[in-house]
């Protein structure tokens, strides 16, 4: 079963047709006028909401407000609301607590480096330019940092994640849930099962319940004195388990939540994309003979690879805003414990401290768009490549 | 042959089908209960609620429509202006960003771009002039003009010694990047922004926002929906003179109507559901559902009566639009196309 | 493109045209319009107010039931806005600050006027109320009327509702076990221990000693304090218990702080083991159904336990001042002296109490920046509502939010009656009210610059911290102190001091 014979019938056309093509294609829109036709008006739109806010706000993390006399003034300080952050007294709140590395931290700490330093040489043998080769140790550098901050919050002993590495842990777990879910519903409801109209309505449902309610919804839910939950942790044994007194316990509600609510977004996404595969390369290969794994895995899964890319990255960014659920559960509790980047931000922000808030804001812009661009670099790279 | 027959050539064998019912059912369970625990309780008293929980209307407890005549009878117009409310915000944005960001989309999939960094740089440069101009008090039409006139002197004079390009990776790149920055770092320069355009407290506000931060999702999806038709139905058509236009409505967009639905339902829910900047864009007459729902935590705590009712109307219309629009997902309409 | 096309795209065009024209409808229409001076029924024709409040029923409800009234009689047509409550305060500030001023009146909590009044936003109603003789300013109890309505000597605020704590107890089970009602915290944790664990309510299920709202960025900021408060404040209203008047320190690095924080936790013992992330509404819900023996809330929980809707312990509800202590802050040493007649001049039995008037009682006010008519008729709106024809019947109505803060309104126990409490219980609740009201010593919320920061960031997070184990007590002590310290330094120590001195009225 050979994925390039079998996508040769696609539209993909080898490299004579990639220069055939890209002839047509510039005769379609060849002109200027054309293609600014195409594209002004979504950014200008896009410009038109966000140019001021960015810049605001990037003035307001560098400043603090004072209410005065008809209005309101901002001091500016400088760098002064994010050296707090990283290494002032709201350090806890952010990083969290670090505590001196144990051998399982160690040994954590020594594989991942190794890992980051071959993904390193091997980029330089391939051939990198320089400049790529800055950037990778650029990235680098900070995927070891993130790893020595998780190391001394979550493996060493006493260490108590901030709100970034909480932020880290929800979006991870998350969305590698929500993605094998997602993917799985998607897949078993495009195999002609009798019924699957019904599966796919219902699936779609939690996404379309607004945040807000959603996180209402589950604060009922898991409510150990009003909650329908009760005979269920009794037959496990777990009566006694307040889950809102201890940290993990509270965190995995929050993911629980994320996840249900999600998981339909991959879903209705994925399912579109299996849906839209080409129906006669898969009869081809059922004709050959191949089992339903062997057709997933060689025919499906590379067709609907960067829709895969893409919801992923779409539910990456959206991912680190996550706000309702631990605002909602438990205000961020107990302690700070379920506090994501993004309450952390609203409690400084409704509280009037607008200048912290926006240093959070921004601190979180700088990590989701390092993420990104890793992401988009390591993974939509190569898709796009096969 | 029907295309959702030819899907399954072959059957799962019993096993495999009971396995995939499980799951299927599974997760059924796990999807509906919540929701069946929302629907009870706005069957309930708040006595009923705070004693412990009870699950069967009629076995454990006696169902009351009190919550539901509250919603309805006593709070009718209240309850009605921001369904209306949401109802019209929703579907423009959506149709607003799905028009505007299905045209990217395609662009970015077929058109090559190669801006130059060096001006686009320069267009940020005085979009920044512009912004600091107006924030300090220039009056916004000065403040455009005189921007206007530097990027033209620069422009002319200094803009050939740019080489450096962008690709149509990176201009995608930074539309999903306007997505970052969480709403509560953005609502007050928001709010300020079209205060100065005297359109607080406007549906239309609320529109434009919502198409705008949109706008991104929907290029995104569709781009590699796009990228993935095949370019043959297209090309046969620009051999035979039709315009880009012509080529994108006729062929491409009936092409592409899975992935438009499922992106309109997307971006749908996405607005349909938007809280923060509802809240501040909105005062007396533009407030939305979601407003109404969060409102139900007042002195009292969550009144889980009131908002179970509230939310149980605001999913009805958003499910009847998926059921309706199911059938077009799961279409597979390039079966035929290509053959032809 | 041919004419078919064309006349397509313009259809297309018209189309979306009437759309936006459509959707851009519903501006808020300013239609304040003079109107020549009338009386009676003419006297405000043709202005209309806007007045902002919480979505209720709470609150709103009584503004929006009493508007047709009120324009009926005075010819100004009301208009009553809603938001969520949790964000209440910052669509006030935002609208106020933008200088948006979409709104003509307010009903906040009081508490919010360290941040509204120095920069201007509230109008000065002293002469007003001074010339005002139907709403009856001296039956408004002292503190409402001379602390929290008022700010720097002037008044600003119009209380429709009387906010404090009391602590609420089973009566029924405490008269069958022949006990008093706490008078002390550890009288408190007594009671707790002895019925945690026990059914009370005759459902099977065990219950709980004592409820209080613990949860984070809820109400467990003032709960806790209003345990410390007893503590930390005995010579009357104007010493604070939040700051050292004199210097700006704050009150929390002393034995005093220290013994009370640990009694709010030792209460946790007696609870729902997710105590810490109950809010003010799950503990209520469960007192009200009767699974907690002893809670500590506002005003609600009385007319909350006589409506059937809501409450199972219908007459079997008591209320009792806030439990004090034997034993108060020495300030000049830190260390925690027993009271005697100078040190607690207000105890009551050789107990000092003060009960703490959290958040404030809600309050109308009106925004300066509007036109002198709306002014006019937005504050005779708000003297309407509290005026006691209104105000009493209000009170006594549960759905309305509103407690009594009138004098008048807890010496005539016949209305509660009528709402459906008994007469015992009437003479209960109103006693344990009266007393509140009546107390020299009864605590200030924290009315400065940042209060929401003190309160809201600084303690909120560091006694949930505290309570979940993340912090010791010193710690947690020492990050309230450096917090405070913090904001204190960043606002300028002198204004806040000064702030502080204003909003206790020192200087009158």
């Amino acid at each position: 079963m050979d994925a390039a014979s079998v996508a040769g019938g696609r539209g993909r056309p080898g490299a004579a047709g990639e220069a055939a093509r890209a002839r047509s294609q510039a005769s379609l829109g060849a002109s200027f006028a054309v293609r600014a036709a195409f594209i002004w008006p979504a950014l200008l739109a896009i410009l038109f909401v966000s140019i001021y806010p960015l810049l605001a706000s990037l003035y307001i993390s560098l400043s603090r407000l004072k209410l005065v006399r008809g209005g309101f003034e901002f001091r500016f300080v400088g760098l002064d609301n994010f050296r707090e952050l990283l290494v002032g007294g709201e350090q806890g709140n952010f990083l969290g607590v670090l505590r001196p590395l144990g051998p399982v931290g160690w040994a954590v700490m020594a594989a991942g480096v190794a890992l980051l330093g071959w993904g390193l040489v091997r980029a330089w043998r391939g051939g990198a330019s320089v400049a790529g080769m800055v950037f990778r140790a650029l990235g680098a550098l900070l995927a070891a940092g993130t790893l020595w901050l998780a190391a001394r919050t979550l493996l060493a002993a006493g260490g108590r994640p901030g709100t970034a590495m909480v932020t880290l842990v929800y979006v991870l777990v998350g969305i590698t849930a929500q993605f094998l879910l997602g993917l799985g519903l998607a897949y078993l409801l495009t195999q002609g099962l009798p019924g699957q109209r019904f599966f796919r309505v219902v699936f779609l449902l939690p996404m379309m319940i607004t945040p807000v309610g959603v996180a209402y919804m589950f604060r009922m839910l898991t409510d150990t004195g009003k909650g329908p939950l009760q005979p269920l942790w009794a037959a496990v044994g777990l009566s006694d388990f307040s889950w809102v007194n201890n940290p993990w316990g509270a965190r995995v509600a929050v993911m629980v939540g994320d996840i249900w609510q999600w998981t339909p977004f991959m879903f209705i996404i994925l399912l579109a994309a299996l849906e839209a595969q080409d129906t006669d390369t898969v009869e081809a290969g059922m004709v050959d003979g191949a089992n339903r794994w062997q057709i997933f895995r060689h025919i499906s899964l590379p067709a609907i690879l960067p829709v895969c890319a893409t919801v992923v990255l779409i539910r990456l960014i959206e991912a680190f805003k996550i706000i309702d659920l631990p605002n909602i559960l438990t205000n961020g509790g107990p302690g700070t414990a379920t506090e994501s980047l993004s309450l952390h931000a609203y409690i400084r922000w409704r509280t009037l401290d607008l200048g912290q808030s926006a240093a959070v804001a921004y601190s979180l812009l700088f990590i989701v768009t390092v993420a990104a661009l890793a992401y988009v670099n390591l993974v939509r790279r190569r898709i796009a490549e096969e | 042959m029907s295309p959702r027959r030819r899907r399954s050539v072959r059957d799962l064998p019993p096993a495999g089908k009971l396995a995939a019912y499980l799951i299927l059912v599974g997760w059924a369970v796990v999807v509906l209960f919540p929701l069946y625990w929302l629907v009870i309780t706005s069957f309930k008293l708040p006595v009923q609620v705070n004693s412990g929980p009870v699950y069967l209307p009629f076995v454990d407890f006696q169902p009351s429509l009190d919550a539901w005549r509250y919603i309805f009878v006593d709070l009718r117009s209240d309850t009605l202006r921001p369904y209306v409310n949401t109802v019209v915000v929703a579907l423009s944005s959506s149709v607003l960003a799905l028009v505007l960001g299905s045209a990217g989309a395609y662009a970015l999939a077929r058109f090559p771009y190669k801006p130059r960094l060096g001006m686009i740089a320069l267009v940020a440069g005085c979009l920044a002039l512009v912004a600091v101009a107006v924030a300090l008090g220039m009056p916004p039409a000065v403040a455009v003009a005189v921007a206007a006139g530097c990027f033209a002197i620069l422009a002319a004079t200094i803009g050939r010694r740019f080489r450096r390009t962008l690709s149509n990776g990176d201009i995608a790149f930074w539309m999903i990047s306007q997505r970052i920055l969480p709403p509560v770092a953005v609502v007050i320069p928001i709010y300020v922004l079209f205060q100065h355009l005297r359109l607080l407290d406007t549906r239309t506000a609320l529109i434009i926002t919502y198409a705008a931060t949109n706008l991104p999702i929907v290029v995104w999806l569709m781009r590699d929906y796009f990228a993935k038709l095949p370019w043959e139905l297209e090309e046969a058509a620009v051999v035979d003179g039709a315009s880009a236009f012509r080529v994108f409505r006729s062929i491409t967009l009936p092409l592409s109507a899975p992935g438009l639905v499922a992106t309109f339902l997307i971006v749908l829910v996405f607005a349909w559901n938007e809280y923060l900047l509802a809240l501040f864009l909105s005062s007396a007459d533009a407030q939305t559902m979601p407003l109404t729902v969060a409102a139900q935590n007042a002195t009292r705590g969550p009144q889980w009566w009131y908002m179970s009712v509230l939310i149980q109307i605001m999913i009805l219309p958003v499910v009847a639009l998926a059921v309706a629009l199911e059938r077009v997902v799961s279409r597979g309409l390039l079966v035929g196309a290509v053959k032809g | 493109m041919t004419k078919r096309q064309c006349s397509r795209w313009a259809a297309c065009i018209a189309v979306v045209s009437v759309l936006l024209a459509a959707c851009s409808s519903g501006g808020g229409g300013d239609n304040q319009s003079q109107s020549t001076q009338g009386t009676g029924a003419d006297q405000f024709k043709g202005v209309e107010v806007t007045v902002l409040t919480f979505t209720g029923p709470q609150i709103a409800e009584p503004l929006q039931r009493r508007a047709p009234d009120f324009s009926q009689r005075t010819g100004a047509t009301i208009k009553v806005v809603t938001v969520p409550f949790a964000d209440l305060y910052d669509k006030i500030l935002t609208d106020l600050a933008t200088g948006t001023n979409s709104y003509d009146a307010f009903v906040f909590d009081p508490q919010w006027m360290g941040d509204f009044v120095p920069p201007g936003y509230l109008e000065d109603i002293t002469d007003r109320v001074k010339a005002d003789q139907a709403l009856k300013w001296d039956d408004i109890a002292p503190f409402f009327r001379d602390f929290s309505a008022s700010y720097k000597g002037r008044t600003y605020t119009i209380p429709l509702d009387g906010d404090f704590q009391m602590v609420y107890y089973r009566s029924d089970l405490l008269q069958r076990d022949g006990l008093k009602p706490p008078a002390t915290w550890d009288d408190y944790l007594a009671i707790a221990q002895r019925y945690n664990g026990k059914d009370l309510n005759d459902d099977g299920k065990a219950d709980y000693g004592s409820c209080i709202a613990k949860k984070r960025a809820a109400q467990s900021y003032w709960m806790s304090w209003s345990v410390a408060g007893s503590y930390l404040q005995a010579e009357g209203t104007s010493q604070g218990a939040f700051f050292d008047v004199n210097s700006m320190k704050p009150l929390v690095n002393n034995q005093a702080f220290a013994t009370a924080l640990d009694v709010y936790k030792q209460t946790t013992q007696y609870a729902p083991k997710d105590e810490l992330n109950l809010d003010v509404g799950d503990t209520r819900g469960l007192f009200t159904s009767g699974r907690c023996a002893l809670s500590a809330d506002w005003g609600d929980i009385g007319t909350l336990a006589i409506d059937p809707k809501t409450s199972t312990v219908k007459d079997k509800v008591g209320a009792v001042i806030m439990p004090g202590s034997k034993k108060v802050l020495d300030r000049a040493s830190g260390t925690l002296v027993d009271c005697d007649a100078t040190r607690c001049p207000h105890a009551i039995d050789g107990v000092n109490h003060a009960p703490f008037s959290a958040f404030g009682g809600w309050s109308g006010a009106i925004n300066a920046a509007v036109d002198q008519k709306v002014k006019d008729a937005a504050y005779a709106f708000l003297s309407f509502m509290s005026a006691p024809e209104q105000s009493n019947l209000d009170v006594t109505l549960g759905k309305t939010g509103f407690n009594p803060y009138r004098t008048s309104q807890f010496e005539d126990t016949d209305l509660w009656v009528k709402a459906g409490m008994s007469k015992e219980g009437a003479d209960n609740y109103l006693g344990a009210i009266r007393d509140s009201l009546q107390s020299p010593n009864m605590i200030l919320d924290l009315r400065v610059p940042k209060s929401a920061q003190y309160q809201g960031v600084v303690l909120d997070t560091a006694v949930a911290q505290f309570l979940a184990g993340e912090l010791t007590r010193d710690q947690a002590i020492q990050q309230i102190e450096q917090g405070w310290e913090k904001i204190t330094d960043e606002e300028g120590r002198d204004d806040q001091k000064a702030a502080y001195a204003d909003s206790l009225n020192i200087q009158r």
